[in-house]
């Protein structure tokens, strides 16, 4: 006989403790960078000497222009993304297009791509001058360029490209989740097959369809590596780019820096937050938790059009860029003049031999090793507690669990690197700093990916071993950890991968002793020729491929079980 | 008979809600006690709170005498030390596992050697006619054969009390009747202490030793099956069990009842009367059409035939209202047809409020 709830005072003490970690994870860097952004005195003490708003007034003083050009460019690629996505759910969910689950598949190729690589490849494609799209329209006898990406719309034009599968991933969620029913009795009740897309069809997808919008668009203003590899160079500054480069300004401007972050946090927290309440609102909600196959429409011939318009997209977004990159990082020169190549492997022995590239590679795989592995099992850990535990809290720890994805990833870059600058512990500029930052910005992706594992499995599952007498670390080991194990291991990949391309926090994270791959890449393309970065890009690109092919795999071993 | 269960004053809380209010019955040894409701009675949140997968607001449940909660005395014992064992809605077969292993869980938890679990294990599932198939993995079974290793699982560790939370509910109808047959012979032959629940009243009174009819949150009726059936005390006993026609009207005197149609019936009441009673319940199958001597009697016409096959139902219009009867497909009566309804005083049930 045991004393009443002696588990819960237990449990209470885990709560209390599993709050307070990850609220000093999520929550204080935030804290450290409000108290920056009210600096006004030296920008390097800390606690600030003197506080004030004119960080917040300089921003809209001297920088109105970088406000205007990050709306600007986030409308542009946000309306971009929305149609690639809203034409591809389309075509994947409601018409009959050839081969459409292998489609749907290759679809979500351009979200591992990531921006960065997208970025170096664009410039290769579509630079003036010697951008091969150019120098094609040169050898067709036209004078001047054709097209330059380094322009307000080239870089709406590459976030829009992997932004796009963002989009269609939600619109099709959306599409899918209709039931059949409601059009086919509106064609039953007379109605044309247009008459019949026009009044309810899209009505019905119009709230998806917006809130994608609003999701996209909080994305696109948070959005770092397009605007740094291609805004720079350009002189084309959005807001991201300019926090980035007042820390580089001498005296590094971190007041300044703290103060358009926190601006920008403010602006994607309120969009993200506008858009979860219109989902939640659900009043048109087509979502009844049961996925449909709507019956999709006979299209005849047209169906190959709209096959060939979703391998358009592909090819754009993914195979011309690598094609871009690998013959690239296969030229001696760093000007490729498509006339005269030249074929060498020597910029991968350069990559792979070049001791900070090398030790940057290794120091990422080995970060994400590490974090994918720890990450899940705290983030398990987390999960169990915040779906599965009966905790008094468990809302506010998954609230505090999810916050890092309202932050743009720069900002909290920033952030962590104020934190941790005037944290008494000393791992600024170490790969622990970054291994523990990594873990932070990851929780929204472990906890959200096994989440939807912990879902799945019936709470009765568990119940039932505690009934039959085992305790809860025996239930833990016998029933639910071997249960989640598909899901584990699909989180451990996920963030893997996430790590090995993390830009946005190494940035400002990384010292001279810790380096890692994403930020050198970016540092290789300012000082180094194009054809050694395109390698690198390469390399980190074929470490995240070997992952997601294991991934691949094993979702579809895992579907394979459960069905 | 000695008690093994026993369940008083219990009140359970969600919040606001109040899921089980007051609620106390006993189960003795080897019986087969079965709660029965509309979904939200609360039936399966009692039966949780003797598992220990709910913890009540206040109430004691004690299973062989051993406080398992107490709320006075703050007691609340975990539910993998109470020694009970459930079969769940869902089956919970755990699909990472073989048939083998899931039934030899308790066992292994309870540290018994190699020998002792497969020779239990063996036991049970030859008592569920499954051990053929146990080296196959679960998540490769039928519905009807995650039933029955869920179930050979639940009494594979001897419990001496199984509690089953509708056990049958996702089976198809032809399964589920014979799942029942089944299940009543194993319960008998392992003289084990049950608590069931259901939704399915046919169920409740075919398998059950006594029925408890909750709604609610509250008991409506404690009793046999045939007691349920023939006696129910309230409106939503005899609306919710079988099917029976409700007149409404008053006593006057003594067994005297007398219709707002201004019939006079002789009537029985299974408790003392009040003399406050409005209504009698009259179960549909237990109407005659033709007069039988000592019966109450009214003549009326039959209004509507559905013939259902293992029974015909006929809609009589008379004094006393329309009437739902239920009749043996023998002999078929045309609609329009006059008739006299006859039926039993004894099966003219006093409602008691």
């Amino acid at each position: 006989m045991t004393m009443f709830k002696p588990k819960l005072n237990l449990q209470a003490i885990v709560s209390v403790a599993v709050m307070l970690i990850v609220a000093f994870l999520v929550i204080l860097p935030m804290v450290f960078l409000v108290e920056e952004s009210l600096n006004v005195g030296d920008p390097m003490a800390f606690p600030p000497q003197e506080y004030g708003i004119a960080n917040y007034i300089a921003m809209f003083d001297e920088d109105l222009h970088v406000l205007v050009n990050t709306v600007v460019i986030a409308l542009m690629a946000t309306v971009m993304a929305i149609l690639i996505g809203f034409t591809l759910a389309w075509i994947l969910t409601r018409t009959n297009v050839p081969y459409r689950d292998k489609l749907e598949r290759l679809m979500e190729l351009p979200y591992y791509m990531t921006p960065l690589v997208g970025a170096l490849a664009w410039s290769i494609i579509a630079g003036p001058k010697s951008g091969f799209i150019n120098q094609l329209w040169k050898a067709g006898g036209n004078s001047g360029d054709l097209v330059d990406i380094y322009s307000h719309f080239g870089i709406a034009w590459i976030m829009a490209l992997f932004e796009g599968t963002v989009a269609f991933v939600m619109i099709a969620a959306s599409m899918k989740s209709m039931d059949p029913a409601l059009e086919e009795s509106a064609r039953v009740m007379g109605a044309s097959k247009l008459r019949t897309m026009l009044t309810v069809t899209l009505p019905l997808v119009m709230p998806g369809v917006l809130g994608a919008t609003l999701f996209v668009f909080a994305e696109m203003l948070g959005s770092f590596a397009a605007a740094l590899v291609i805004g720079i160079p350009a002189r084309i500054y959005v807001i991201t780019t300019a926090i980035w480069d007042s820390t580089l300004s001498y005296p590094p401007d971190y007041g300044r820096a703290s103060a358009m972050g926190l601006a920008l946090f403010v602006v994607m927290f309120g969009t993200l937050t506008f858009y979860r309440w219109r989902i939640n609102k659900g009043s048109f909600t087509t979502i009844s938790g049961k996925a449909f196959r709507p019956r999709p429409m006979d299209m005849g011939r047209l169906a190959w059009l709209f096959f060939g318009v979703c391998i358009l997209y592909v090819l754009v977004a993914v195979v011309l860029p690598l094609a871009a990159l690998i013959f690239t990082s296969l030229q001696r020169f760093a000007t490729v003049i498509l006339s005269q190549a030249e074929f060498t492997l020597a910029n991968y022995q350069t990559a792979l031999s070049l001791g900070p590239v090398r030790v940057a590679l290794v120091n990422s795989l080995s970060l994400g090793f590490g974090v994918a592995t720890i990450g899940v099992v705290l983030m398990a850990f987390l999960v169990w507690i915040i779906y599965r535990s009966r905790i008094v809290g468990r809302g506010v720890i998954e609230y505090l669990a999810m916050f890092p994805q309202a932050v743009p990833r720069l900002v909290f870059g920033l952030a962590l690197l104020w934190a941790w600058i005037n944290m008494p512990i000393p791992i600024y500029g170490t790969l622990w700093l970054l291994g523990l930052a990594y873990l932070t910005v990851m929780l929204p992706l472990g906890v959200r990916t096994l989440a939807g594992v912990v879902l799945q499995i019936d709470k009765s599952l568990e119940e039932c071993a505690r009934v039959c007498g085992a305790g809860w670390l025996y239930q833990m080991r016998t029933v639910t950890l071997p249960l989640l194990k598909p899901g584990i291991l699909a989180a451990w990949l996920l963030i893997f991968m996430a790590c090995v391309r993390e830009l946005g926090v190494s940035v400002f994270l990384m010292g001279p002793n810790a380096k890692v791959i994403a930020p050198s890449i970016v540092a290789a393309f300012a000082s180094s020729g194009t054809e050694l970065t395109a390698a690198m890009a390469l390399i980190q690109t074929a470490t995240v491929i070997v992952a997601l092919a294991i991934l691949f795999r094993l979702s579809r071993g895992v579907t394979k079980e459960l069905s | 008979m000695n008690t093994r269960i026993d369940v008083s004053d219990l009140v359970i809380r969600y919040g606001d809600a109040t899921a089980v209010n007051g609620v106390s019955f006993t189960v003795g040894q080897g019986e087969h006690l079965t709660l029965l409701g509309p979904s939200g009675c609360g039936k399966t949140t009692t039966l949780r709170a003797i598992a220990g997968l709910e913890q009540p607001a206040s109430g004691r449940i004690s299973v062989d005498g051993k406080a398992m909660f107490d709320g006075a005395r703050k007691i609340n014992v975990p539910a993998e030390e109470r020694g009970v064992s459930m079969v769940f809605q869902s089956y919970a077969v755990w699909p990472h596992m073989t048939v083998f292993d899931n039934v030899a869980y308790g066992l292994r938890v309870r540290k018994q050697s190699k020998d002792e679990i497969k020779k239990n294990v063996e036991r049970a599932l030859d008592l569920v006619q499954m051990r053929h198939l146990a080296d196959r993995g679960a998540s490769k079974l039928s519905g009807g054969q995650q039933q029955r290793v869920a179930l050979a699982r639940a009494i594979a560790f001897s419990p001496t009390v199984v509690l089953f939370d509708e056990p049958l509910s996702n089976l198809d109808a032809k399964l589920r009747a014979e799942m029942r047959v089944e299940l009543r012979e194993l319960q008998r032959r392992l003289g084990i202490t049950s608590v069931y629940v259901t939704h399915d009243q046919e169920e409740a009174l075919a398998i059950s030793d006594r029925v408890i009819v909750m709604n609610v949150g509250v008991i409506e009726q404690i009793g046999t099956p045939e007691q349920i059936y023939n006696s129910p005390k309230s409106r939503f006993v005899a609306d919710f069990v079988g099917s029976a026609n409700l007149i409404k009207g008053g006593l006057t005197a003594p067994g005297t009842f007398l219709t707002e149609g201004g019939v006079t019936l002789k009537v029985t009441a299974p408790h003392t009367p009040h003399g406050k009673e409005t209504e009698v319940a009259l179960r549909t199958a237990y109407i005659n059409l033709e007069p039988q001597a000592g019966d109450n009697q009214v003549p009326g016409t039959v209004r509507q035939r559905l013939f259902h096959g293992d029974f015909v139902q006929y809609i009589v219009e008379c004094a006393l209202g329309r009437l739902i009867v239920r009749r043996p497909p023998t002999q078929l009566l045309s609609e329009g047809a006059a008739v006299t309804v006859s039926f039993s005083p004894e099966h003219c049930v006093l409602l008691e409020g």
